[in-house]
């Protein structure tokens, strides 16, 4: 049997990823590209005006990088590139540019997120659930004006959840946040922000650039002699101990910034299968079998788009084993036929020996999913296009090596099997025609 | 009209009504509650609340009508608020006791008598000296350990004791426990199906019959917290970890959590629940403030105490608690209750309430609903026996940047030796013999520690609190023995074991391993961990001989040997 040298360019070859499109008219675009360069160099004046100001005053040797105006920054094209059907083009080099320069381009700031902020230091210890500020994460910026939120490295690879965790204490895991980019890259969702792996030096590129005096207050040397930072909430509670270079080195995560809220504002929405997040509560849809029902008549799920875009994430976070979606998000200008944008997987691959059945409760429920979707997932079970082979060469990309362990890879052709199994029970039950749904739209037509 | 003034008076009248049914069945419950209370004071029940101030002001308000009525506070309360540990933050606890044993004071003369009695009895019944702790079961050949007790080393006898040097009054702890004192029920747990329980003529209870929990209080002296031989010792460990649990209430005031449990006989122990598995060890980059308290550590600490002959730690026993029953279903404790659920493996798990790792993070789940966990026998009640906290002269900073005096003065020991109590007597001597303690166990946690107050400044001191050893097999923290380095100073006693202990035929790694198998939760430590201590105790061996190098043997080992012959 002929085995392809490059299984993930055999794939990308494959007739089902080759599927040409015209340009999109710009009004399926995101953004204007005036208005947004326009915006973005007053922007970098006036960071630069800004980061002048501690420089001169403060007691600091090392003088603050400015950051350079460049027009065809990777992360700007990037921004550009985002329309109606797809966070990016398929086999877009934009994306590959910016993997490449998130993971090599000088640092020059360095800040909690807003999220944090917001939180205004108030920490309440027996919240069971903590607010996402609390967590652990950074926003840098690079030298190009681009942003990116940095996760830490919390757990070795090997470490798995342990099996009294409940899904909302589960560690972030900053390879989780890389393959699950990856993942969705191959399955052609394209809806999650480009994520890289790096090696930070946390006293050079995060202590020594930052202008915020409380994450400086974070930082301490351990009796190991490690630099180390910690999540000012949960050190406080004590749920979780710092994360420490060696000594200065650590891995993490870097998730490109997608544009900023005041061109592209997001809509926040509640998953319809979301868990309790409580030790014992149960959701309607754990009891009902007939959930899925009620969904289909209420807005936006009456569209059925929306429908099946929720269908795609339940694949999707099923692959990964991620039981922490409790809202997904949505390019308010795109309505409720634009698509789902997959943030935040750092809960994913945890457990590479368990295969969460209840994540795919939309799917087994509903007994609804996208044509398309459907033969991609069929392909990856021949030998010539595996999961796991192709997902295993697209992650030698990245600059971290051994993303995932060789189990994790293994659950995605096992896993892979259990949707199809689910989906040919719906078939079973209901006929091709009601559960495989063509494309309304067409979709793939509008590609590049 | 009249409609409307019915209508008017309905609710009015309706109030009345409930105000008058309230008060008729409170009238008719309050001489039966009364009755109970007075019936069920042994029983822990409604005084488990943890909040310290609470409890304090609960009993102060109590306490005229029941020191009126029989001389005594209520038992239990104070059996609460015992300050177990040396948590600086457990201080709140100490100092309200400090007005409750006042009071009892009053009693003093009255007390007197009784102990003198009492002394008598000890010295006639030969409670303490007869039997052996370490009764080797017939057939299992031959026994280190066994071996190790019989050298001359370990047969040195303390002083005579005077009734000065007795830390407790038999008849005055068996009064504070009245009901106690009464059931012949504690013995049930020790030896199952005696029925026969010992009187005196006079309907008080024979010494003999007492829990093993109260020999241990009794035996407490100057010198020591249990005698070599006392075989209430070995009764005590088989209770902790096989007596019924009764009730359980969280510790206040500690940084990590732990349960007071109170047994069938009324005895009471220290819970501190499994919090790593053996083979885990202290991240690098923890500092050893935040190192997590392991129960192993606790029960291995008694065992090596127990084999360097200090005998400055109570008792610890492992056992396996079964979470529902023992501790989830014997609680009124809210705050604990409700910190119980189930985890997603369908085990039974709980975090409880405490500064440190008490998140669902950090919750100890059972397997399905067993837990393991060290019992540590309580110390008599402050209320008795008042006990000092001493702040150790080289505690370290507990902060992450800062240090402490004695990290950057060599000259420190200088200083200490100078200052009361350090300036005389054993005391600077008893503060090497637990930084050698310390350091075999790699504990850097001993910010405190305590001393029976009765006793003065010529006392042991206690090792409370050895929950941080035994984190890093891998790992000798030199820092830990500096008191020893910059004093040069060590007991003749102590310096002659240690020297024992490093020899083949009584190696410490081996005692340990034979005297913790002897445990219900045996192997109690990880193998690397019992290795780790010969490689240490050479390390000992190698600072005293540098020390003997730099200044004159006399002035190194404290001759402490031949002043306890001339007392003979």
């Amino acid at each position: 049997e002929w085995i392809p040298a490059s299984k993930l360019h055999h794939l990308l070859s494959h007739p089902l990823y080759q599927a040409q499109g015209t340009m999109p008219p710009s009004y399926d675009r995101l953004l204007s590209p005036h208005e947004i360069m326009k915006s973005y160099k007053k922007r970098v004046t006036h960071q630069n005006r800004k980061r002048r100001g501690p420089r001169f005053e403060g007691n600091r040797t090392i003088p603050l990088t400015d950051s350079k105006s460049d027009p065809p920054a990777p992360w700007l094209q990037f921004h550009m590139e985002i329309d109606k059907d797809a966070l990016y083009p398929r086999s877009s080099p934009v994306v590959d540019r910016l993997l490449q320069s998130m993971g090599n381009m000088m640092i020059i700031g360095a800040d909690h997120t807003p999220d944090e902020k917001a939180l205004n230091g108030e920490c309440d210890c027996s919240q069971i659930v903590k607010p996402s500020g609390t967590h652990l994460k950074l926003i840098l910026r690079f030298q190009d004006h681009a942003k990116a939120m940095f996760k830490p490295m919390r757990q070795s690879r090997e470490d798995e959840t342990p099996e009294d965790f409940f899904y909302f204490v589960d560690f972030q895991r900053h390879n989780a946040e890389i393959a699950a980019f990856h993942l969705d890259r191959i399955l052609d969702f394209r809806r999650v922000p480009p994520v890289a792996g790096r090696l930070i030096n946390l006293t050079s590129e995060i202590l020594e650039v930052t202008t915020n005096q409380e994450l400086e207050s974070v930082f301490f040397v351990s009796p190991a002699n490690n630099v180390c930072f910690f999540a000012k909430c949960l050190y406080m509670c004590k749920t979780e101990y710092a994360a420490c270079g060696n000594p200065h080195m650590l891995e993490g995560s870097l998730s490109a910034f997608l544009p900023s809220l005041n061109f592209a504002d997001r809509l926040s929405v509640p998953h319809p299968w979301i868990r309790s997040y409580t030790f014992a509560g149960k959701e309607e849809w754990e009891t009902n079998p007939s959930y899925c029902d009620s969904v289909k008549t209420l807005p936006p799920y009456t569209n059925q788009k929306r429908l099946l875009g929720v269908m795609d994430l339940a694949v999707f976070d099923f692959l990964i084993g991620n039981m922490d979606r409790h809202h997904y998000e949505t390019f308010t200008k795109f309505g409720e036929d634009g698509f789902l944008l997959h943030m935040d997987n750092a809960r994913g691959f945890g457990r590479p020996f368990v295969d969460e059945l209840s994540i795919l409760a939309p799917l087994y429920q509903c007994c609804l999913v996208k044509e398309d979707t459907w033969l991609r997932l069929k392909l990856f079970t021949l030998n010539e296009y595996r999961l796991s082979d192709v997902m295993r060469e697209s992650l030698q990309n990245d600059r971290l090596r051994d993303v995932l362990t060789e189990s994790h890879l293994v659950a995605l052709d096992r896993r892979l099997q259990k949707v199809l199994e689910v989906v040919d029970q719906c078939v079973q039950t209901h006929g091709t025609d009601a559960v495989i749904i063509k494309d309304a739209a067409p979709q793939h037509k509008t590609d590049q | 009209m009249k409609m409307i003034l019915v209508r008017k008076f309905r609710v009015l009248i309706l109030m009345i009504f409930l105000v008058a049914c309230t008060m008729h069945i409170m009238i008719d419950l309050l001489p039966k509650l009364e009755k109970r209370a007075i019936r069920s004071d042994g029983d822990l029940g409604c005084t488990c609340s943890h909040n310290p101030n609470e409890e304090t002001q609960g009993w102060v308000k109590q306490r005229p009508k029941n020191t009126a009525e029989t001389g005594w506070p209520n038992k239990h309360t104070l059996r609460i608020l015992q300050d177990f540990s040396s948590d600086p933050s457990s201080n709140l606890t100490s100092h309200s006791l400090e007005k409750i044993t006042g009071n009892v004071d009053k009693n003093e003369p009255f007390k007197k008598l009784e102990q003198r009695e009492m002394i008598k009895e000890l010295h006639n019944k030969h409670l303490i000296h007869d039997g052996s702790i370490n009764k080797i079961q017939p057939g299992t050949g031959y026994s280190r350990l066994a071996n190790l007790f019989q050298h001359p080393l370990y047969l040195s006898a303390i002083p005579t004791l005077t009734e000065d040097d007795v830390l407790f009054n038999v008849n005055s702890d068996i009064r504070f426990n009245p009901k106690a004192a009464e059931n012949p029920e504690w013995q049930n747990g020790a030896n199952e199906g005696n029925e026969e329980v010992e009187f005196l003529p006079t309907g008080e209870a024979h010494v003999d019959s007492y829990p093993n929990w109260l020999k241990f209080h009794i035996g407490i002296n100057r010198y020591e917290l249990y005698s070599r031989q006392n075989p209430a010792i070995g009764g005590l460990l088989q209770d902790l970890s096989t007596q019924k649990i009764t009730s359980v209430a969280m510790k206040s005031g500690g940084t990590q959590l732990k349960l007071i449990m109170t047994f069938q006989n009324y005895g009471q122990a220290l819970f501190k629940p499994m919090k790593q598995t053996r083979e885990q060890e202290t991240p690098p980059d923890f500092f050893y403030f935040s190192d997590f308290e392991r129960h192993n550590a606790e029960i291995a600490a008694f065992h090596l105490d127990r084999i360097l002959d200090f005998r400055r730690v109570p008792p610890v026993a492992g056992r396996l608690v079964n979470m529902t029953k023992e501790i989830r279903d014997v609680t009124r404790d809210k705050k604990l209750w409700r910190t119980f659920f189930i985890s997603p493996a369908n085990n039974i798990c709980f975090y409880g309430e405490c500064s440190y790792y008490c998140s669902t993070e950090h919750a100890l789940c059972g397997k399905p609903d067993q837990i393991e966990g060290s019992l540590a026998a309580f110390l008599p009640d402050l209320s008795l026996a008042k006990r000092k906290t001493w702040r150790n002269p080289w505690r370290r900073s507990y902060h992450k940047r800062k240090k402490a005096e004695w990290e950057v003065d060599s000259d420190y020991c200088e200083e200490v030796k100078q200052t009361p109590p350090y300036d005389s007597g054993t005391r600077l001597l008893d503060l090497i013999d637990m930084t050698v303690f310390d350091f075999l166990m790699g504990n850097m946690d001993r910010h405190h520690y305590e001393t029976f107050e009765k006793f003065g400044n010529e006392t042991f001191i206690i090792h409370l609190d050895n929950g941080r050893g035994f984190g890093k097999y891998s790992h000798d923290e030199l820092s830990i023995l500096v008191p020893l380095n910059q004093c040069c100073r060590i007991k003749k006693s102590t310096y002659l074991r240690l020297q024992m202990l490093a020899k083949e035929e009584y190696k410490l790694s081996g005692l340990m391993e034979e005297s913790l198998s002897l445990d219900k939760l045996a192997p109690v430590v990880f193998q690397p961990h019992l290795e780790a201590m010969d490689r240490r105790l050479r390390i000992v061996l190698q600072a005293i001989n540098e020390c003997i190098e730099k200044h004159k043997y006399e002035s190194v080992i404290e001759n402490d040997l031949d002043s306890n012959l001339s007392d003979k």
